[in-house]
């Protein structure tokens, strides 16, 4: 049994080697986006979700003069070539990006053309989308985005049969998750997998605690400029069940060795070493593709729990809004793009983004949830963000980009114990917010 | 023109005195290299080495995020560097790390090259297996320690004896172990390919005459091998130095120079302010300090070790 476990990692851990020596050759050949070919050059961070993008490229070019090459750039290295390439002539005409902070620097710099001109030619470019996330990519009252991919709450996971056994319910609250982190300790196993090692999912734990504690007005305070959020009483509160939960055990004690990049905190909640996961509704997906009867059978859903007497309201939502699509001022061909970006709100592309598990923000993809395959699942988190009264944008994300190597550190220190919270906060009150 | 220049070159026979004096009639057909020899050579370092290294001197001085045009602010990021504690810890990390390196592959390669200098062919295929992570990325590497070094499905979990609770990676001591444990595992069969070279280039007739004064095995490795080695031990050494500080793969997949900054070398340190904070500026001050200490240690370890004048071992031997 043991040895069936590990093998396919083994399997897995060679197909990644191949796999990055594979694309890391790709990126050199298909990166380079010339001035004016006559074509659009559209940039889209590279992983699962590109078949959709090439589907609809390829859709868009049966009837365009003008032709669309989609180039795409390995995950974890988007935001560094992105940035280093915009302000030069191999930049992009259109490009993927996160909206808010992340695209900021690059308004500032005068890149971005607001789209004001093709929603007043179209107004279906703003009106087809929810406007809660559409407004993500709004900078200074224009808007710079149009959503292109799903919608990514962060949902607490579960191991069903791993809950069972030590008698635990999924947790309504903080209390219960603190009891549920006891029973599961007792049963032997890592009650919290958590892929400490990325840094971005102890993020997560973050961004959710300040949110039921103080509610979403404290980190706008502090991303705004206002630094001294982080020393409020509420901030200090949301730190010390940080360091409760830690210190309970809750993650064991190798989280920071662990990833989730890798597949190792998946394969933890999948082999049953691991009670919860805190993570974004990607997870789902990403279960299914690695353990396939799990995902199917036992992998369980809530939403993270609520605080008592905490001043966030329990249905506001933290993680990715969405992903967008920005435009160069540079680019040569406006209508061609226009009429790209309009591709995003279409039937086709809703179906497309539903099919491989993306819950697209459009107002039409109600009407199509119930016919996917996972459709439970997809209307849980439809109506999770539908009826959030806020949507927390991720902190690395909301930040300025250059903000979020020292973030990280803070994060990661704070939670294994190097940081105090005194220390905690003077690090986020030392980040820039311009 | 082929011919030519093979008749030039020095005849290489037993005679002593012929050694160093070409024939005197070749010389009047080819001349010495003169300056257009070297053109190519300086023309390619000059623009892809010196200017860059300019540029990034200049750069120390200016505020750059990549995007808008850069400012010149004086020496704003130098000051800011000198109280920096986390690039005066990076300094520490990348002399310990070159230390741990040389400390740790020395003596391994050195046993194993005299070991695969050996003419049998049982050595001649394993030198071959041995020589297997040379041929691999430090990316790929760094990628295959990672996933093996797993705490729950990796290697210390079926030896928690050893590893404990497997946190490696989130405790700043067994973070720069494994960190020096991947550089040896991957490096190491390249030193032993130098040793292996110089130790077949060894004599035999030292041997025998030792053999016949009576010394064993030990003694002939002590007292023959070890000071014949003396020059491929400075090259290999060498290498190891300018590796060491010039590492950066190794970091960026398996610790990110965490956890938080316990392994942030001077290398991934800059990377880090230059691409994850897009400071360029104070990127390139980290980088001119880079440069700056890695040509003092190297002169040093020349001068040190003679090998600017460097002999031939092999004195009383012909």
């Amino acid at each position: 049994m043991k040895i069936r476990a590990r093998l396919p990692r083994l399997v897995a851990g060679g197909a990644t080697l191949t796999l990055a020596l594979t694309l890391s050759a790709c990126g050199g050949g298909d990166g380079g986006a010339s001035a004016d070919d006559g074509k659009i050059h559209v940039l889209v961070y590279g992983d699962a979700a590109n078949k959709v993008e090439k589907k609809l490229v390829d859709t868009f070019n049966k009837t365009s003069d003008v032709k669309v090459v989609l180039d795409t750039i390995p995950g974890a290295d988007y935001q560094k070539k992105l940035q280093t390439i915009i302000s030069t002539p191999q930049a992009p005409d259109v490009f993927f990006n996160w909206g808010g902070g992340s695209i900021k620097p690059f308004v500032k710099a005068d890149l971005l053309m607001p789209l004001d001109d093709f929603i007043k030619k179209n107004p279906d470019l703003e009106d087809k989308f929810l406007p809660s996330v559409f407004n993500n990519a709004v900078v200074d009252g224009k808007p710079y985005g149009i959503p292109m991919r799903g919608t990514q709450p962060v949902l607490l996971f579960h191991n069903k049969k791993v809950l069972d056994k030590a008698g635990v319910t999924p947790p309504k609250t903080w209390d219960e998750l603190l009891d549920a982190v006891g029973k599961l300790k007792d049963e032997g196993v890592t009650p919290i997998a958590l892929g400490g090692g990325d840094i971005w999912p102890t993020q997560m734990w973050f961004q959710y605690l300040f949110d039921r504690v103080a509610g979403p007005g404290l980190f706008e305070k502090a991303v705004g400029g206002d630094k001294s959020a982080w020393e409020s009483a509420d901030s200090k509160k949301a730190l010390s069940m940080i360091r409760e939960l830690v210190d309970a055990g809750a993650f064991g004690k190798n989280y920071d060795s662990v990833k989730y990049t890798n597949g190792g905190s998946v394969q933890l909640v999948s082999s049953g070493k691991a009670g919860f996961e805190l993570m974004g509704s990607w997870y789902y997906s990403q279960q299914l593709t690695d353990h396939e009867a799990f995902a199917e059978k036992d992998l369980g859903y809530t939403a993270f729990p609520t605080v008592e007497g905490g001043k966030g309201d329990p249905a506001n939502v933290a993680g990715n809004t969405n992903n967008y699509y920005s435009v160069m001022k540079k680019t040569k061909h406006p209508e061609a793009v226009a009429e790209f970006l309009e591709l995003m709100y279409s039937d086709d592309f809703v179906k497309a983004q539903l099919d491989i598990g993306n819950l697209p923000t459009t107002t039409n993809t109600d009407e199509f949830i119930e016919t996917t395959g996972n459709a439970e699942y997809s209307r849980f988190q439809y109506d999770m963000v539908a009826d959030a009264p806020s949507f927390q944008l991720s902190w690395d994300q909301a930040y300025p980009q250059k903000a979020s190597s020292d973030m990280h550190k803070a994060i990661q220190q704070f939670f294994n114990g190097q940081l105090d919270t005194d220390g905690f906060i003077k690090a986020m009150q030392a980040l820039p917010t311009e | 023109m082929t011919t030519q220049i093979t008749s030039a070159r020095p005849a290489a026979g037993p005679r002593k005195g012929s050694r160093r004096r070409p024939p005197a009639s070749s010389a009047t057909t080819v001349g010495r290299p003169g300056f257009a020899w070297a053109l190519p050579a300086a023309v390619f370092f000059t623009l892809f080495a010196i200017v860059p290294l300019i540029m990034v001197a200049v750069l120390s001085f200016m505020s750059w995020d990549g995007l808008s045009s850069p400012e010149f602010v004086g020496t704003d990021n130098w000051s800011r560097l000198m109280d920096d504690p986390v690039m005066l810890n990076s300094i520490w990390l990348t002399l310990l790390l070159t230390v741990l390196g040389v400390v740790l592959q020395t003596p391994l390669s050195i046993l194993l090259g005299v070991w695969a200098a050996g003419h049998q062919r049982n050595r001649a295929v394993l030198s071959v297996i041995y020589f297997i992570p040379l041929l691999l990325s430090a990316t790929a590497v760094s990628v295959l320690w990672r996933a093996l070094l797993d705490p729950n499905f990796g290697i210390p979990a079926e030896a928690a004896w050893l590893f404990g609770d497997g946190n490696l990676f989130g405790e700043q001591a067994t973070a720069i172990g494994v960190l020096a444990f991947v550089s040896t595992w991957q490096f190491t069969p390249f030193h032993t390919l130098i040793y292996q070279g110089a130790a077949r280039a060894v004599p035999q007739v030292l041997y025998q005459a030792a053999e016949i004064d009576g010394a064993g095995r030990y003694r002939q490795f002590f007292h023959i091998t070890l000071p014949q080695l003396r020059n491929a031990m400075i090259t290999s050494m060498i290498l190891m130095i300018v590796g060491g500080l010039t590492t950066f793969e190794t970091v960026l997949i398996l610790t990110q120079g965490g956890p938080g900054t316990d392994t942030t070398i001077s290398a991934y340190y800059m990377y880090d302010k230059a691409f994850k904070s897009f400071d360029y500026g104070t990127g390139s001050a980290i980088a001119l300090v880079l440069v700056v200490a890695a040509t003092v240690i190297s002169l040093i370890v020349v001068r040190v070790s003679g090998y600017d004048k460097m002999r031939s071992s092999m004195e009383g031997v012909s």
